[in-house]
């Protein structure tokens, strides 16, 4: 109990740290929002342009498509808010021997370099994804309930630590490989397939989708309880995996860490 | 001819770069294979995408085609993208000169016998050298792997108007991005107005969505603006989606954009060094 509360405060610091770099650049932050709000315009023009061909998407209607397309938004950006950056200073790290300043700190290396650091313009901006979501369940009428909303969160939540898992692996393979660059594209590519719903993929597609690369679980299962196109089983399948995904993680740092070599070069 | 005269002579000068560019990036082959193979996974999500949304038309029984587009010939359009946009796309270009500019690193350049615009060109070029050298091996097994999509044989005339279509892809896309890396010159800080840029290019050059089947109203702007020739052209010729009689026109058209991007680049060039400041340096 003591640890976990420890935990907890070097968080709230680290956050609190984070949020006074942010205000001496206040201006960076309303370029961000307008930006990102952009983005957003032009995913409601393509689903616009997509639903003005065809009523139905593999049995989503468009403000179901809306909904999918706002849970992912406030998932990515969640992931971005607290993780991405960090990932992509990992790989830094380790290759250019950086980690020693981590590794002495008395403390979890694995928390202490995957939260560091929080982008605050994307914890904003996913509070517009979340306006969004509430929009389209308004336009076709649909309510959520107070338990509903708390598991929707949850829900969320697992999505981000989904995401997270994924690209610390991939930011860990830098143990291995000694760089590991275009850990980006890579992140921008494979959250292709999860702005979509699975219903759209063939059969191998989505079982691959659901399991080894689970891009489905991360936003399919918390929009999907939204809009009641969820079996209770996905749930706790939901949950299962990204507890899965992020005790792997755990144990893949500890074999990466065995191989490193300190100093750069 | 003396060694000195023939170094002395501009294109030789411009070749030396590009050639150097070019094996600098050939150390890092691997990495371009890397992005090469894995660039490939949104078209995935598109051929399936379109599929439900041509199914959809089908069971409502709307027409099979969406803006005189068959569900093969959208696949196609996105595949064909790749194409376009490994001529006209030139990462890092607008953020490099900008810094250049910002942080006075456009010293060096000034005091070398060289343009600094047609440096970047070279440099870029040497770039996509390398990028094609790859795409050679990767393109045409994902390309056959779809070939069933492949419903036009396009003719002699179409394939010529592509490449130079494919030539006024690449003029356009460096010639703008680099117009707007030296808007620094006038606003220091511009970081957050190309992200802007690079959303509205990715919209305009029918990289989402092909133009012709956005609403009617856009149409005049999309269709005449120099962003169509970074995606949309290029891929509608090699479909045989424009007449033959006006393949010709939609290229001059394209020249115009090229003449005119160039003209204003140097008047930018010219102005923007009055205000240089070289501060860092």
């Amino acid at each position: 109990m003591k640890t976990i509360w420890r935990y907890l405060k070097l968080t709230g610091l680290m956050m609190r740290n984070c949020f006074v770099r942010e205000l001496q650049f206040k201006a960076n932050f309303v370029v961000r929002f307008f930006t990102e709000l952009m983005w957003l315009v032009m995913q409601f023009i393509y689903i616009g342009v997509m639903y003005g061909q065809t009523g139905e998407i593999a049995g989503w209607n468009k403000w179901e498509m809306i909904v999918l397309m706002g849970t992912n938004y406030v998932i990515a950006q969640l992931f971005e808010a607290l993780f991405y950056d960090n990932c992509v200073r990992l790989t830094d790290q380790i290759r250019q021997g950086d980690l020693d300043f981590n590794l002495i700190k008395p403390i979890n290396t694995q928390f202490l370099v995957s939260l560091r650091y929080t982008d605050y313009a994307s914890v904003f901006n996913s509070m517009v994804g979340v306006g969004v979501i509430l929009f389209a369940l308004g336009k076709m009428g649909m309510a959520v309930s107070f338990g509903g909303a708390i598991l929707f969160g949850a829900l969320v939540l697992n999505g981000v630590l989904i995401y997270y898992s994924i690209l610390f692996v991939l930011s860990v393979w830098t143990f291995w490989i000694g760089r590991s660059n275009n850990l980006m594209e890579l992140y921008w590519q494979f959250g292709q397939f999860s702005r979509y719903p699975g219903d759209i993929y063939p059969w191998f597609l989505r079982k691959l989708l659901w399991t080894v690369i689970p891009m489905l679980v991360v936003s399919n299962v918390p929009a999907g309880l939204l809009i009641h196109k969820l079996e209770i089983g996905g749930i706790f399948y939901g949950f299962a995996l990204g507890a899965l995904f992020l005790s792997f993680t755990v144990w893949i740092w500890k074999k990466g860490l065995q191989r490193y070599r300190s100093a750069s070069s | 001819m003396s060694e000195a005269v023939r170094a002395k002579s501009a294109f030789h000068k411009y070749w030396i770069i590009l050639s150097t560019r070019t094996q600098e990036d050939m150390a890092y082959r691997a990495n371009y294979v890397f992005g090469a193979i894995f660039r490939f996974l949104p078209l995935v999500t598109m051929i399936f995408l379109w599929w439900a949304i041509y199914d959809g038309r089908k069971t409502s029984g709307a027409s099979p085609l969406i803006g005189g587009m068959s569900y093969e010939d959208m696949v196609v359009y996105n595949a064909l993208m790749y194409v376009a946009r490994g001529f006209s796309s030139v990462p890092g270009t607008m953020s490099d000169i900008s810094k250049d500019v910002k942080d006075g690193l456009l010293n060096r350049y000034l005091i070398k016998p060289i343009n600094y615009l047609w440096y970047q060109v070279m440099y870029r070029l040497a770039h996509k050298l390398v990028f094609w050298y790859i795409a050679l091996l990767t393109f045409p097994p994902i390309f056959f792997l779809m070939r069933r999509y492949f419903t036009h044989w396009p003719t002699l005339w179409e394939c010529g108007a592509f490449v130079v279509s494919l030539f006024i892809a690449f003029s356009i896309g460096m010639l703008f991005c680099s117009m707007i890396g030296m808007l620094a010159f006038w606003f220091l800080e511009i970081s957050g107005f190309l992200f802007v840029v690079m959303m509205l290019e990715f919209f305009m050059s029918g990289q989402l969505i092909p133009l012709n089947i956005l609403p009617a109203y856009l149409h005049q702007v999309l269709f005449f603006s120099p962003f169509g020739y970074e995606g949309y052209w290029p891929c509608v010729i090699l479909m045989g989606k424009v007449p033959e009689d006006q393949l010709l026109q939609v290229l001059l058209i394209g020249f115009v954009w090229v003449g005119i991007f160039y003209g204003l680049s140097r008047l930018m060039w010219k102005q923007g060094l009055k205000r240089y400041s070289a501060v860092g340096g």
